[in-house]
């Protein structure tokens, strides 16, 4: 059942505050001035042309997985891989970017051509496990994560290895073909258009089409669905490609616009954290995107208040968590509410 | 005496089969009996497992598969009798048995008896919990009828007739209803309303234009695992042509409806219209061939509860290229529902919010929008009030008279009549021959007990 819009915005201020408040008395407990810990941390999150540059760039990854997990959960589909879907896109796109020549705008749309499909085809087993063995697709899509950690960690030091070096990193993709600043002085670049536009276009597509009426209702109500004479499994198959799709697109942009090439760690937990914005956002394609651009605050905002003020950035990546326990808990305080 | 937890009760000598057994599939027969029997040693060898096996095995005549066997891989029957053998293992002073023949074969549904009544002569207290009167008759000592929660009737069986308690058993299916004023809707229907509704007559009119055979049932039986074992089932049903199934529950009429609606694999041949159904159970398969279905849990599997009554009825293919043509979809709920009589505050209200028999009625909008090949429907007006129904009936006739085949399933055989078409009786999975709608209540009632002659 959907809530009143007047309500989820209740719930999402008593969430905000009480995580406000948890980070208030950890940067006390740190010794250091709360009010000037948020401060740094405002500032460092949108005080600036460079500070809202980094949010930017950070909120483009959180912004897509963020959609690949809302559009798989309204639909039913618990993937829970999108870190693994968002690696396996960095992937093709440090393997392909680097012998990448010619016009620059077709060699990234063919970059991010590729990184969508590995995302969708890195989520394929578990699909096919699902609908075949009847495996749970939160265990399968989440030890595809491992795997696909794992698969990084060799590369950096195996096939993709950059030869003018020793380190564990891939060969960086040409200037030329990365995405340059939108203006100078910041770290904002097209992608975060791309992620904010493939967000409307999510809500579009499971808000207004007959298609996401169906995935909708095979997410409500399963057995309904399959009585009506819904395809459900290609349904769900769709939701699983599709999620795996925003989450690979999701890796290659991280590639194309933020890192130029992949190294290992790789990923800072995008995937993770954009199925910690989705359930924020109650799975709502914009409210999970708002909570996306939330948590990439945060996190650029952390870094300056380190910096600035001493206090472990490590905190800031607290209230996530803590935001997303407390919505969880005021729904289901509510009714008990899908994901 | 208080309970806390199962354990307690099994300590204090009472032992339950469940109606589904709660065997633990990966684990092999061996182990499961070890965790059944509380006399069962902390460490077991192997030897000892399997010679448990054997000696249930050999104490009560069952057929209990191989000690080293998978439960999972072993048909429902085994599955059974490995829940029973368990249970006796422990010698309970009481033993309760859950609708325990429902997937037992007759020879083996002998076997069970006899060795219950065996027990009981020795002096264990055995309960049985059944619908079926025929269980009670052959070797009960006493017997108390519930009806929604409530004692009917409780007294010795000798003191009883099989006719007495199977007239109270469908006076308490019943339930609430008023007798009279269905009665009377009835004998409207069979004299002179009869003449318009009755559908095979409209049908015969109609006949030359139409295809043959909308349902063809050829040895067909739901697959046996799931719940009551069935007995092949052939027959034919043509345009135009209704025909009830009457059981009471839990004999397999739902299942039979339910797989011939792809929702359970079956064996054997399913064609509608001709086009033959695949076996492992494709609902969609089901509606291209031109059926439509009202489930028995019309909350569950008849809606989508959270959404709307238009965005409900748009499915399951919503109009409008790329985006939903919400205005097409509103006009088209408004139209339906105003043309079945559904009350609703708007089209808007999320098909939760409905009542019983607007949820239904707005089913049946879904279900006949395009006249189908075949109808079926399972309760389609259990749970309704009196109005309801008699509009949820009218539909379902309205949609023969178009030229559709129907099968409706219904436990009541008041309502079964008020089809005005043959109806056939399931008891234990087996069909019976076609009845004449006319025939008594109290004959319908002795067939659905399983009371022959």
């Amino acid at each position: 059942m959907r809530e009143p819009f007047a309500r989820r915005l209740a719930v999402a201020a008593v969430a905000f505050s009480v995580a406000a408040g948890v980070l208030v008395g950890l940067a006390f407990l740190a010794g250091a001035s709360p009010v000037e810990a948020l401060r740094a941390l405002a500032e460092g999150a949108a005080g600036s042309r460079a500070a809202l540059g980094e949010t930017a760039a950070r909120a483009t990854a959180l912004v897509l997985t963020a959609m690949g997990a809302s559009l798989a959960f309204r639909a039913g589909v618990l993937n829970i891989g999108l870190e693994g879907q968002f690696l396996a896109g960095a992937v093709a796109v440090a393997a392909i970017g680097p012998s990448i020549s010619g016009s620059p705008f077709v060699g990234r749309v063919a970059l991010l051509g590729a990184a969508a499909l590995a995302g969708a085809l890195w989520v394929l087993p578990a699909a096919w496990l699902e609908a075949r063995r009847g495996v749970p697709e939160v265990l399968s899509t989440i030890l595809l994560n491992l795997v696909a950690a794992a698969a990084v960690s060799g590369l950096v030091r195996g096939a993709l290895q950059d030869p003018a070096g020793d380190y564990p990193q891939s060969r960086a993709l040409a200037e030329a073909v990365r995405l340059p600043p939108l203006v100078t002085g910041s770290r904002a670049t097209a992608a975060i258009l791309i992620a904010l536009a493939l967000a409307v276009l999510t809500a579009l597509v499971l808000e207004r089409t007959p298609l996401g009426l169906k995935l909708r209702a095979t997410g409500l109500a399963p057995a309904a669905a399959r009585a009506i004479g819904l395809p459900g499994a290609r349904l769900r198959l769709l939701a699983f490609a599709a999620s795996g799709a925003l989450a690979g697109l999701a890796g290659g942009l991280e590639v194309l616009a933020v890192t130029g090439r992949l190294y290992d760690p790789f990923s800072a937990g995008a995937g993770y954290t954009g199925i910690a914005a989705a359930l924020l956002g109650g799975s709502h394609p914009l409210a999970a995107a708002a909570s996306a651009v939330l948590f990439a605050g945060l996190g650029a905002g952390s870094s300056a208040m380190q910096r600035d003020t001493g206090v472990p950035g490590a905190l800031a990546t607290i209230v996530p968590g803590v935001l997303v326990l407390a919505v969880l808990a005021a729904r289901a305080r509510q009714a008990g509410s899908a994901p | 005496m208080v309970f806390r937890r199962a354990r307690d009760a099994r300590d204090a000598g009472l032992a339950l089969v469940p109606q589904h057994d709660l065997l633990i599939g990966a684990a092999s027969v061996g182990d499961n009996l070890a965790f059944l029997d509380p006399a069962a040693p902390f460490f077991e060898s192997a030897a000892a497992r399997r010679a448990r096996v054997t000696r249930l095995a050999q104490t009560f005549s069952f057929e209990l598969g191989g000690a080293d066997t998978r439960v999972d891989t072993l048909p429902v029957g085994t599955r059974q009798r490995i829940e029973i053998a368990g249970a006796l293992a422990g010698d309970p002073e009481v033993l309760i048995l859950d609708e325990p023949t429902a997937v037992l074969s007759p020879d083996e549904t002998e076997a069970l008896f006899a060795s219950l009544r065996a027990r009981a002569d020795a002096g264990g207290a055995v309960v049985l919990i059944t619908h079926r009167l025929g269980e009670v008759f052959a070797g009960a000592d006493r017997l108390t009828l519930l009806a929604r929660g409530k004692t009917v009737k409780t007294c010795r069986v000798s003191e009883t007739t099989p006719e007495e308690i199977g007239g109270l058993l469908i006076a308490g299916a019943e339930g609430d209803r008023e007798e009279t004023d269905r009665k009377r809707e009835k004998d409207k229907i069979l004299s002179e309303g009869g003449e318009d509704i009755h559908p095979s007559k409209h049908a015969a009119r109609s006949a030359a234009n139409r295809p043959a055979a909308k349902l063809e049932l050829t040895g067909f039986a739901p697959h046996q695992s799931r719940g009551v074992r069935t007995e092949g089932i052939s027959l034919s049903l043509s345009h135009g042509e209704l025909l009830v199934l009457l059981a009471i529950d839990g004999n397999g009429a739902d299942t039979i409806a339910r797989a011939i609606a792809g929702l359970e694999p079956f064996e054997g041949g399913v064609a509608i219209g001709g086009v033959r159904l695949p076996g492992r159970g494709d609902p969609l398969a089901f509606r291209a061939a031109g059926g439509a279905f009202v489930p028995a849990d019309r909350r569950e599997e008849g809606l989508v509860a959270a959404l709307s009554l238009s965005e409900n009825l748009a499915l399951p293919d919503p109009p409008g290229r790329p985006f939903l043509d919400r205005r097409a979809m509103l006009a088209h709920a408004e139209s339906r529902l105003a043309a079945l009589g559904v009350r609703a505050s708007s089209t808007a209200a999320a098909a939760g919010s409905l009542s019983g028999g607007n949820q239904q009625k707005v089913v049946l909008a879904r279900e006949l929008v395009r006249p189908p090949s075949l109808l079926v429907a399972i309760h389609p007006t259990r749970g309704l009030d009196l109005g309801s129904a008699a509009a949820v009936r009218r539909l379902i006739l309205e949609a023969c008279r178009m030229g559709a085949a129907a099968l409706v399933v219904t436990a009541d055989p008041d309502e079964a009549q008020l089809f005005d078409a043959p109806i056939r009786v399931v008891t234990r999975g087996r069909v019976s021959a076609p009845c004449e709608p006319a025939t008594p209540v109290a004959a319908l009632g002795r067939l659905m007990a399983g009371i022959s002659a």
